[in-house]
This record gives C-alpha cells, sequence and structure tokens, in this order.
C-alpha cells in the first residue's frame, strides 16, 4: 500500500475498533480483505500513536491504548485508550464521484432496478463526501432483459438456454449454467458451462438471442468452476496476423497484441502483430478501422479482409 | 504496558505514522496549530525539527503532506490569526470534526453496501481506481457486512484515453486546460482552450463538457479526439452552478436521438442480432417480409459509419445519404487496402 493508502486504511480501522469491544485480528482481517499481519502492524502503529498534548511530548494519557496481553497471547483487539478520533472519515469528492459513476455504470443490472432506492444512495454518498462530487457521470440504461433472467437462472439453480450466434457467424443453441457476469465498457458477457461444448464459455450478450430460464438443474456453479482472470485465452491454435496501424490508434488493438510481440515505428505507423482465434473475427474488426490499420500478413488474412470490404461496397453498386 | 513513540533522530518515522499523527494533532485542536507548533511537537516531524536552524526541507515535507492528507477528502484548514491578518508565520491549522466525520445519520444497509464494493469494483484498472479502493475502506470502518450475491459480477470501465486523467485532475481543481482537438471532416487539429465542466460517458465514449474561453459557449468534445497532451495553462475559474454532467448527458442524448438512420441487415446474421440489441433500436416503418430494415439511433455519424462498415455486406445503409456514403467509401478503403 502506498502511504495514502495506509492512512486511509488507519483512519478507517479506528473508529471500527471503537465500535468493537474485542475482535479478533481474523475477523478484522476478513472485514476489511487485508492480511491478518497487516492488522496486526496497523494495530502496533495505532497502539503507540496519539496527540502532543498539553505537554507536548505525547504523555501516556494522549496515546491510544491496547490491552496488549490480549493481543500479544489471543490475538484480540481491545482498544483501552482512544483519543482524537470518535467516527469514520467522509469520502473525498473524487471517491464519491467514482462511485456514483460506478453505480450508473451499473444501471442495467437488475440489482439496480430499484432507481428510488439508487437515488437515495447517491445522495447519501453525496452528502458523506466533504466537497461537491466531481462532474463525472455515465449514461442511465435500462434494466438489461438478458441479465435479469441469468440472474433468476442462478438463483433457480436452473440452465439457462438461449440461441447464440458466435464470431464465425454460426448459430447454435446453447444451454448454460452461468457462472459470472463480465464487462469491458460498453460490453457484456456471461461465462458459464456450456453443456453443448461440455467446457466454460464466454458469450457476448448482445449475441444472444431468445433467452429463457429452462427447469433442468445446472451441473456446474461458480463455487466449483475457477474462472481464467482473463476474459479472452490465447489459445495454441491461434493465428497470428502482423498489422500496421496508426500509433495513436495501437491503443485500440492492445487486447489482442501479445505479450512480447515484436514492434517497430516508423513515420507515425507501428508495424506488430496480433492473435485471433479465426479470420471472421480479424475481416470484422478490420473493416471496422478503415484507413487506421492494415493487414501485411499473412496474404490469406489480407484476403479475408479485401473479400469482406469488397462483398460490402458491392451491396450499394447494385 | 506502553510504549513511548521513539524519540532518537537516528530511528526513521514511517510516512503512515507521520501523516496520521499530523490528522491527530489537527484534529484534536480547537484553535489550530502554528506551523512551528506542528514541526516542533508532533511525531514524525519533531524528530528533525531544529530548534535554532533552517527548517527548510522539514517545511516543504509539511507542504506535501497537506497536499496528501486534502486529497483523501480531509478538510484540512487555514486559521488566520484574529490580530495578525496576512502573517504566514501565525496562520493556524486545524481539522475541524463536523467537516472531517461521516454525518452520524449517514449509514448503508448490506444491500447498499453490496452494491458500493460492485461500484468500486467497476474502476480496478481503471483512473479512478487509487479513490474507489479508499472509498471502499472507508466504508468498511463502518461495519457493514455486504449481502452475499447470486451472481458474481466482474464489471470493469477501463478509460482508454489518455485525456481522461488530465481533465479530471482539471475538473477538481477549477483549472483551464488547452488541448489540440480534430474534428472529423477537417484537415488539421485546432487548439482549444476550455473550462472544463463534466466528464461524461454516453454510448460507451467519454466526452468532456467544456466552456471555450474566447466565446464563452459550452461544448461537448470526444476524448478520443483530443490529439497530444492536455495542458493546464495556469488560470482557474469558478464553476457555474447546476449539474453539469446531467446537462452534459441530456444534449447528448438530444442529438443522439435527432440523428436517425435506416439500415437493411441480412437475416440471421451477426449485424441483425446486434444492431437489434442496440439500445433504441426499432424496425422501419418501411420493412416488408423480404426486407429487414431498422432504424437505428448515433451520435456521431463518422463513428457510427466505422461500425457499420465492420459488418461488411451483412448492412446495407438506406439513410441518410452522407451515411450511406461514408460507409461506402469506407469499404472501398479498406478493400483497396488489402488488395
Amino acid at each position: 500500500m502506498q502511504a495514502q493508502d495506509k492512512l486511509t486504511f488507519l483512519l478507517s480501522l479506528v473508529p471500527y475498533l471503537i465500535e468493537r469491544d474485542r475482535v479478533s485480528v481474523t475477523e478484522v482481517a476478513t472485514h476489511f480483505g487485508v492480511r491478518p499481519e497487516q492488522i496486526r502492524d496497523a494495530v502496533r502503529l495505532i497502539a503507540v500513536s496519539g496527540v502532543p498534548g498539553e505537554t507536548t511530548t505525547y504523555q501516556s494519557e494522549d496515546l491510544f491504548d491496547i490491552a496488549w496481553d490480549d493481543f500479544e497471547q489471543n490475538d484480540q483487539i481491545v482498544l483501552t485508550n482512544q483519543v482524537a478520533i470518535d467516527d469514520s472519515p467522509r469520502f473525498s469528492a473524487r471517491e464519491a464521484s467514482a462511485l456514483i459513476a460506478g453505480l450508473q455504470y451499473l444501471s442495467s443490472l437488475p440489482e439496480n432496478a430499484d432507481r428510488a432506492a439508487i437515488a437515495s444512495l447517491t445522495s447519501k454518498l453525496s452528502q458523506g463526501a466533504s466537497a461537491m462530487p466531481s462532474p463525472v457521470a455515465v449514461e442511465d440504461s435500462e434494466t438489461d432483459a438478458t441479465l435479469a433472467l441469468i440472474r433468476e437462472s442462478v438463483s433457480s439453480g436452473v440452465q439457462l438456454q438461449f440461441d447464440y450466434l458466435s464470431s464465425r457467424g454460426d448459430g447454435e443453441q446453447r444451454r448454460v449454467d452461468p457462472l459470472r457476469v463480465e464487462s469491458v465498457d460498453a460490453d457484456w458477457y456471461l461465462r458459464g458451462w456450456c453443456h453443448l461444448r461440455e467446457a466454460v464459455r464466454t458469450f457476448r450478450l448482445d449475441r444472444m438471442s431468445n433467452p429463457v430460464v429452462t427447469t433442468e438443474p445446472i451441473s456446474h456453479n461458480a463455487a466449483d468452476v475457477t474462472l481464467p482472470d482473463t476474459l479472452f485465452e490465447p489459445s495454441a491454435d491461434d493465428l497470428v496476423v502482423t498489422i500496421d496501424i496508426a500509433a495513436a490508434a495501437e491503443g485500440l488493438l492492445a487486447d489482442y497484441i501479445p505479450d512480447g510481440a515484436q514492434r517497430s515505428e516508423h513515420d507515425g505507423r507501428v508495424r506488430t502483430s496480433v492473435r485471433v482465434s479465426h479470420y471472421h473475427g480479424l475481416k470484422r474488426l478490420l473493416a471496422s478501422m478503415p484507413g487506421v490499420a492494415t493487414v501485411v500478413g499473412p496474404p490469406e488474412a489480407r484476403a479475408a479482409v479485401a473479400e469482406w470490404a469488397a462483398a460490402g461496397a458491392a451491396r450499394y453498386r447494385s | 504496558m506502553n510504549l513511548v513513540p521513539h524519540d532518537s533522530p537516528a530511528q526513521r518515522v514511517p510516512v503512515e505514522e507521520r501523516l496520521f499523527s499530523l490528522v491527530l494533532a489537527l484534529l484534536a485542536t480547537e484553535n489550530g496549530l502554528t506551523k512551528t507548533e506542528i514541526l516542533s511537537t508532533v511525531q514524525g516531524y519533531r524528530q528533525a525539527f531544529k530548534r535554532s536552524g533552517d527548517n527548510a526541507n522539514l517545511e516543504r515535507k509539511f507542504e506535501r503532506d497537506k497536499d496528501d492528507i486534502r486529497e483523501l477528502g480531509v478538510p484540512l484548514e487555514t486559521v488566520q490569526a484574529p490580530g495578525d491578518p496576512g502573517n504566514n508565520q501565525n496562520l493556524r491549522y486545524r481539522i475541524p470534526r463536523g467537516a472531517y466525520e461521516l454525518p452520524t445519520d449517514i449509514s448503508f444497509s448490506a444491500e447498499e453496501t453490496t452494491l458500493l464494493n460492485l461500484a468500486a469494483m467497476v474502476w480496478r484498472e481503471g483512473s479512478l481506481s487509487a479513490e474507489s479502493r479508499r472509498a471502499l475502506l472507508k466504508l468498511r470502518s463502518l461495519g457493514v457486512t455486504a449481502d452475499e450475491p447470486v451472481i458474481g459480477y466482474a464489471p470493469r470501465l477501463r478509460v482508454r484515453d489518455a485525456a481522461f486523467e488530465p481533465l479530471s485532475a482539471a475538473l477538481d481543481r477549477g483549472a483551464y486546460v488547452r488541448f489540440a482537438y480534430l474534428k472529423p471532416g477537417e484537415a488539421e487539429a485546432r487548439v482549444r482552450t476550455v473550462a472544463p465542466l463534466a466528464l461524461v460517458q454516453h454510448q460507451g465514449r467519454w466526452h468532456v463538457y467544456a466552456e471555450e474561453r474566447d466565446t464563452g459557449v459550452p461544448k461537448t468534445f470526444l476524448l478520443r479526439r483530443i490529439i497530444g497532451a492536455v495542458v493546464a495553462t495556469g488560470e482557474t475559474f469558478e464553476a457555474p452552478e447546476g449539474d453539469a454532467s446531467a446537462r452534459a448527458l441530456r444534449e447528448l442524448e438530444e442529438v443522439w436521438n435527432g440523428n436517425t438512420a435506416v439500415v437493411e441487415v441480412e437475416p440471421g446474421s451477426d449485424a441483425a442480432t446486434r444492431l437489434n440489441k442496440r439500445r433504441g433500436t426499432a424496425v422501419a416503418a418501411s420493412a416488408d417480409a423480404d426486407h429487414h430494415l431498422l432504424e437505428l439511433h448515433y451520435s456521431d455519424a463518422n463513428i457510427f459509419a466505422d461500425e457499420l462498415a465492420g459488418f461488411g455486406p451483412e448492412v446495407l445503409v438506406h439513410s441518410p445519404d452522407s451515411l450511406r456514403d461514408a460507409v461506402r467509401s469506407r469499404l472501398e478503403t479498406t478493400a483497396a487496402d488489402h488488395g
């Protein structure tokens, strides 16, 4: 932790301890989501801290104190003297606005469907901030019907069925045990156990149609399946494609550029490589970046993009 | 057992201990402490304080500490000495308890705590990640345990635009900024000097709502069209009354509603599925069994043309003509570049 985070932690921990006569180090660690040793270090620091006091020499009555035997022998925290602090600190303006904008971003979740409750939560965050929250906002969206069905299927322990169009363009009916909902900016994904493929798969919500909550019980739940941290898993079958891209736009392809990819820059254009599972995704991606990115090779990849774009352009000539 | 704080100057006091001691000392004082009182008595400063000598280093450290503490939302204030205004040596520092503490009537239920945990998770990679991490610590301070969620969520807002960070800092400080902005259709970027009023995300893209300094006219700029660095000019402004972010979103929404396109989609294609799911999409009045026509809204014709071009032959734009031409020429460019 950085010094500012450590200070915030100390200022947050003290009121939590004041509210509790006695609490174990492990309980505090679990609540704050940190390692027990971090709690012990913080308690040791708090126990010798205080105010200069009337004598300006930090006399014992001017310091926090704890029941040391309980702490050292039983791993229990008991505050026996407190100074200066009574209550939790306010949020900073930026902290409050980060939470408010985060809530707005999540407005399509069924959990956020009660708009009056969200409005009251937002106003509490504003009132609990030390200054007006910064004007950072995310457009409000309606509760997403598919997300609501996913939630319903998880809470009833049954499979979700839907029609899914893969990025290759194949349409199939899938039955899935939903495991986790993820998002990156405007794109939402469901990760789940696919009964058709008998493996964990990632589905884009906007490629799903006709979702239905079935009566078929699930065979996998989130507790049994370890999901990889990254949404897009590289595979040994991936195709590597060399591209030229305007330097300013390189970030747009960051998800596709493998670690350690060769990279050279010349006249504001970057030459590097991207990894794709097939050319169907590549041609769509490249066609949405006209004049910005070009495939250098292999020739099949260039041809796939050229055909796709030419077929699109041809529709305007008939 | 009671430990006395280390007195030996040789012993280094960790930064967080110095900051913590400063906050405690300033919370405990009614009338405030002068800088000399702080430097000579507060843990972490007093070890390095020279009674008769130059304390310039220590004073600089104190200045930085004040900034760091204020950034956390701690209302560290300065009070002028009553009989001696303007004399910096007699300025007093304190943290008024009422402005520091979370008001006692504010509490969060387990359900609300769950939602706030998710809201903070949104920024875990983003530029507000430090802020949301600290907000969570303060939330935990209240001792409420979150509900176990029905399904795991891993939401993520990645702000890819380099301009976001400097603009958000300028927003908080009320600082004028200067940046080069490339308007579509213009050959060269033009430098703008603006007072940023709000940062808003609409249709997945970040915009800054800002008043141009020379004209005083509020305008919306797309962050991805800002070229190069955003530089603070050094001048500041007083933020106007009212909810600038709500106004910005309302204006973007009006633009979005005002722009309508009619496109034909290939049945069963990726375009048909995804464009159907796009917010505000309707089946066009002119559609029939052979022609799957959708009516779509968009905010920026150039960006929307890029998006539609990605669908290749799955989409045929019917109207407006400008969008039709834009998509067609994009597809021709891509075909030529790969021919």
